[in-house]
């Protein structure tokens, strides 16, 4: 029985959609990670199962109880936020002992869970403490374990680290990680962060403008993403799109020209619904490109990272035409798993296999090419 | 960019900003002064003109002490008490209330709640002054405690309201998110989230309430005619017909009158706390 059933839940605020008909099944003890960009409704969709947003339309079933009406205290949820909503004027304790308290549960039995969560996040010193003695990540662990006090059925948790700096997110990341995996508990995280996504989510949820684009395992989005956006949202720096057209399809493979560049045979999808002449966007991650001495596309570097282990060149490719651009020329993004010394201005050729390329329709709403292994 | 550093502003304009300060403070106080001055005087002194100088004997215990035993004044200083603090506590609870609905909650017609409790501020008092006494009349309360007790209650809250409204609207939303999800209802809400951050805020208001209805002389003079239940500023309007020649005692009896909320200051003090909310949100 999954844990977390959401059926065609929709969101509407008057004429604006926030939520259009989301489906989604989650079993226990998944990771869920929702991303997408900022409006695309994934805070909302967590308020919703919350019951913090009540729906405009569809259901919510929590470990087989229909609760899509039922008050947020009653659906077996914890919710931890962005902001950690810490009770200022509460010791830790206080916080984390709130909602048993308010569920008017014996004192002995608050006291045991509330030592029981303060030990697991290692805040057992600081429970008599007020939030603002504490640091930012300590403030984080006492909002989680506020929520694990409660012992709900499905944790939700809202960007939660995206108000600890950078050092102290890749900690929290690793911790709240192995509390998944120590509670074995089912969680919904919402995070515009895809470091976050990529490395915690059994699944991924990738959301855009109200809707479910494409979930799966987060290998499995980066490597096949069903169209263009996902494409786009997964992997940084962000993949190249660059415009081509069809000039030949014979026998699966396709021979896509490049505008201004040469042609390259691309595989494609069964059933890839592709004509000759139709105009095509052409997806490269920047780790597929790799600068060469043989023939490629000729370029000028225009800017150079040097991040020590890797290398980002971001490539003013003249000929070539990027979709979306309005400059004319193609800016690339190439990433080099090397330290390399390239001065901005210097010329460079830049190759990539076609097999790793992705092949969109004109309208980025399917990806054509053939799938890539994992 | 102001406030400047005090050394980057001329030698005369900080001699000149002193001397205003001093200035105004003289004018200010001058009148508090010259009644406790009077205050301390003996009636001769006060008779024979010695106002200023220095008096020929001193008469402060004895024009206290007449205060309470020669007036009406100790039974006009407790219908006071009996009449602010009730009212006080009405405002204070009520205008919580109000305020948190307000503040928090999305209900078809708060706006224009909220727009009344605001406008209800602009009635001017002699507008209202005649039905107000023909609504206590009809209630058979003219002439009692509820009178100004209810009245102050009703007309404080419309301020009151606005205030604790803007205070409450102030903490941070998912504050009362994560005590919803938690299962608090709206009154635990209220009573374990709200009301510890709204303290300085209610200590403020106290203090401004308490000083309005007990300052207050117009509704004092309007409501109630008799002197057993008369507040202390309509009383002493009494005393001065009584006691025409005697100002050195009504002076006394005025600084006893003035004592109740400097009191209530230094009491409501202690809950002047900044950054409660600290810790709340964010690191």
């Amino acid at each position: 029985m999954p844990k977390l059933q959401l059926s065609r839940v929709t969101k509407s605020y008057g004429a604006f959609h926030a939520l259009k008909a989301i489906d989604l099944s989650v079993d226990p003890g998944e990771f869920i990670v929702m991303v997408g960009p900022s409006g695309c409704g994934k805070s909302t969709l967590l308020k919703a199962i919350a019951g913090l947003e009540a729906i405009t339309s569809g259901s919510i079933v929590i470990n087989g109880r229909d609760v899509t009406s039922a008050q947020p205290s009653d659906r077996g949820i914890a919710m931890v936020f962005q902001s950690y909503a810490l009770y200022p004027h509460m010791t830790v304790a206080e916080n984390m002992g709130f909602g048993l308290r308010m569920a008017n549960r014996p004192k002995e039995e608050i006291r045991v869970a509330v030592e029981r969560a303060a030990a697991t996040l290692r805040l057992t010193d600081q429970l008599e403490k007020l939030p603002r003695q504490l640091s930012g990540g300590q403030r984080q662990r006492v909002a989680i374990g506020r929520a694990i006090t409660r012992s709900p059925e499905v944790f939700l948790f809202d960007e939660p680290l995206s108000n600890l700096d950078a050092a102290l997110r890749t900690q929290m990341r690793v911790e709240l990680a192995s509390l998944h995996a120590q509670l074995n508990a089912t969680m919904i995280y919402v995070t515009h962060d895809q470091i976050e996504a990529m490395t915690m989510a059994s699944r991924i949820v990738v959301l855009n403008a109200g809707r479910i684009e494409q979930v799966g395992s987060p290998l499995d989005l980066y490597r096949n993403p069903d169209n263009q956006f996902v494409a786009g949202f997964l992997g940084a720096p962000r993949m190249n799109f660059l415009a081509g057209t069809v000039e030949a399809i014979v026998g699966g493979v396709a021979t896509i020209q490049l505008a201004g560049a040469s042609a390259y045979a691309m595989p494609l999808r069964p059933g890839a619904d592709l004509a000759p002449g139709s105009a095509v966007t052409v997806g490269l991650r920047p780790e597929s490109l790799t600068p060469t001495d043989g023939a490629g596309i000729p370029g000028t570097v225009r800017l150079v990272e040097l991040l020590g282990r890797e290398t980002i060149l971001y490539v003013d490719a003249g000929p070539l035409r990027s979709v979306g651009s309005d400059t004319g020329t193609a800016n690339l993004t190439v990433h080099v798993a090397s330290a390399v010394a390239a001065p901005p201005g210097a010329a460079v050729r830049l190759r990539f296999n076609p097999d790793d390329a992705y092949l969109f329709g004109g309208d980025g709403l399917r990806t054509l090419s053939a799938p890539k292994s994992i | 960019m102001y406030p400047r550093p005090i050394p980057q502003t001329a030698r005369a304009a900080r001699a000149l900003y002193v001397a205003l300060v001093a200035a105004i403070l003289v004018v200010w106080l001058a009148p508090l002064l010259a009644i406790i001055l009077t205050s301390l005087r003996a009636t001769n002194d006060v008779a024979s003109g010695n106002l200023w100088g220095w008096p020929t004997e001193f008469g402060a215990v004895d024009n206290y002490e007449r205060v309470f035993t020669q007036s009406p004044m100790a039974r006009f200083f407790l219908n006071s008490l009996m009449i602010t603090i009730p009212a006080v506590i009405g405002v204070l609870v009520l205008s919580t209330l109000t305020g948190f609905v307000l503040a928090k909650y999305r209900f078809p017609g708060g706006r224009a709640v909220f727009a009344m409790f605001i406008g209800g501020n602009f009635l001017p008092a002699q507008i209202i002054m005649i039905p107000v006494r023909n609504l206590m009349l009809t209630l058979g309360i003219y002439d009692t405690h509820w009178a100004l007790i209810i009245f102050h209650v009703a007309f404080q809250t419309g301020f009151a309201t606005l205030f604790m409204r803007n205070f409450i609207a102030a903490l941070p939303g998912e504050l009362f998110e994560a005590a919803r999800a938690e299962g608090a209802s709206p009154f635990q809400t209220l009573r374990h989230v709200v009301i510890p951050l709204v303290r300085p805020a209610l200590g403020a208001l106290a203090i401004l309430i308490f000083t309005f209805i007990w300052n207050d002389y117009f509704w004092a003079v309007v409501l109630v005619v008799n002197d057993t239940v008369k507040p202390v500023t309509a009383g002493l309007a009494n005393l001065r017909g009584e006691f025409v020649s005697q100002w050195n005692i009504l002076s006394a009896a005025t600084v006893v009158v003035a004592v109740p909320p400097v009191v209530m200051f230094f009491l409501m003090q202690r809950h002047f706390i900044s950054g409660l909310t600290a810790g709340a949100v964010k690191g």
